[in-house]
């Protein structure tokens, strides 16, 4: 599984980090960062949970 | 059912969430209003609010949002309610919007941009990277109040304690140096307290309002001027090397951040830890569970502190066009109030949200937003603040507790407690 972002919506308000710190991080910069470049199947409901928070819906997955 | 009146044709729900009264009150008084409209009638249509100020003949009244659910959702449906046209029940004039409140008053694109400019300076790991200043400032503001309260043992908790944790932090990050610190900290206050005669002291509302922005203004435009010249670390340099659509800010608009951050820095977690220690000395049961294991229990005690002080109570949007709310059919141009120490004592979300329990957890409060995209951005910073102060006052002074009942604000934004005595054995502190 893959996490697309969507940089003209994302806003860096960091509740995916929240989330799953893991997997997702603010940069430095304030660009979200996704830190696994292929997410093992057994985190889908990390993936889905930090999808459904996002307040900008700038997340997707990608089987 | 929908129902399709116009704003001059709505009726107003019997109860009273408007009258000055009504926000002298304490918030347990506002509390029975809040549950009785959150269980039958959660969204509903309110008289203007009494100040005697800003009152816009236009203004027909505002739709009251009660219950958790509802909140989350206005917070989640940006492009529908808008926080450019304020964010406060108050029609304040556009330009003081535009000179005091910064990218909480706006909406995208403009608010992503500046939004995730500002996350660079919040994210987890940065204030990790901050923490041992955070630490130390409670730590020393803990230090002199054992200096000072070494005869007695009693204390101003908001000016000595309370107000001084925030001031420090945020004065810190911005970069705001020690001769300005008192003055940003204090004039924060008339965001909120421009109704109220005990800051005012006989000046006129307008005018001592007008008095705060530009002596905010006038700080950030001095040191705009010495970050150009001279770049330090810290969040002001940031501002003035910033470049949103390539282009810098104005003057006005680095103002404009530097009053949102000073006032959302200072007027918040000043109020959650004055809230929460007396929440601490009403419940002594709930401290001493505390005190079994304060180190592991502290997150947990932290987050219900937050609930139970819930130090914004309210932020507005405005209905961008027409749309439906729960039912209800919401006019273009129609204030839509959140009522967050509401949504916090919601019985759908919290099991007895009448009781302080700092075991709760999951704790779903909103008092840092409901998870739109204005969420706080200083929520994490807000929590170590919070975390540092209870532990070095908690373990250091282990009988400090309040005297008597606090002096609240009076206004209809900010949880404010204007003054609260405590006292220490100064024998047992360490």
């Amino acid at each position: 599984m893959r996490i697309v972002v969507d940089r003209t919506k994302c806003s860096s308000i960091g509740l995916c980090e929240a989330t799953a710190p893991d997997i997702f991080e603010v940069g430095p910069d304030g660009a979200l960062n996704i830190l696994m470049d292929d997410v093992p199947a057994g985190r889908r409901i990390d993936l889905e949970q930090a999808c459904e928070n996002c307040p900008t819906q700038a997340l997707s997955i990608e089987d | 059912m929908t129902t399709t009146l116009t704003r001059a044709e709505r009726p107003y729900d019997p109860a009273d969430l408007s009258s000055h009264e009504f926000w002298e009150g304490t918030a347990e008084d506002r509390e029975k209003t809040f549950a009785e409209l959150r269980a039958n009638r959660p969204i509903s249509w309110h008289r203007p609010v009494k100040n005697g100020m800003f009152e816009d003949p236009n203004d027909q009244g505002f739709w009251a949002v009660v219950r958790h659910a509802d909140l989350v959702e206005v917070t989640r449906r940006p492009g529908d309610f808008l926080s450019g046209k304020g964010i406060t029940f108050e029609s304040f004039p556009p330009e003081m919007l535009d000179a005091a409140q910064g990218f909480i008053a706006m909406d995208p694109p403009r608010h992503t941009k500046i939004r995730r400019l500002m996350a660079a300076a919040f994210t987890p790991k940065q204030l990790a990277r901050i923490d041992e200043h955070i630490v130390a400032n409670s730590r020393r503001i803990v230090d002199d109040i054992i200096r000072k309260g070494a005869d007695k043992g009693q204390i101003d908790f908001v000016t000595e304690v309370a107000s001084l944790v925030p001031m420090n932090n945020i004065c810190d990050m911005v970069g705001i140096p020690e001769e300005h610190r008192r003055t940003v900290a204090y004039e924060s206050q008339f965001a909120d307290g421009w109704r109220d005669p005990r800051l005012l002291q006989g000046a006129e509302p307008l005018a001592r309002l007008a008095q705060t922005i530009m002596t905010v203004h006038g700080i950030a435009h001095e040191l705009i001027g010495q970050r150009r010249s001279k770049p330090e670390n810290d969040l002001m340099t940031a501002l003035v090397q910033a470049e949103v659509d390539g282009e810098r800010f104005t003057d006005d608009d680095t103002s404009s951040i530097f009053a949102l951050l000073i006032i959302a820095g200072n007027d918040t977690t000043r109020q959650s830890i004055s809230h929460g220690m007396k929440a601490l000395t009403d419940f002594p049961e709930q401290r001493a569970w505390l005190m079994e294991d304060l180190e592991g229990r502290l997150p947990m005690a932290v987050e219900e502190i937050i609930r139970w002080a819930t130090p914004i109570m309210t932020f507005r949007r405005t209905a961008a066009h027409d749309t439906e709310l729960g039912g209800h059919h919401i006019t273009e141009g129609d204030k839509v109030i959140m009522f967050y120490s509401s949504a916090n004592r919601d019985p759908e979300v919290f099991d007895h949200p009448e009781r302080l329990d700092l075991s709760r957890w999951p704790n779903k409060h909103v008092a840092f937003g409901g998870g739109g995209i204005h969420h706080c951005l200083g929520a994490q910073l807000a929590r170590r603040q919070i975390t540092a102060t209870f532990r070095e006052l908690l373990t250091r002074l282990p009988d400090i507790r309040t005297v008597g009942e606090p002096e609240l604000g009076n206004g209809n934004f900010f949880h404010t407690v204007m003054s609260m005595q405590a006292e220490f054995t100064p024998e047992n502190a360490r």
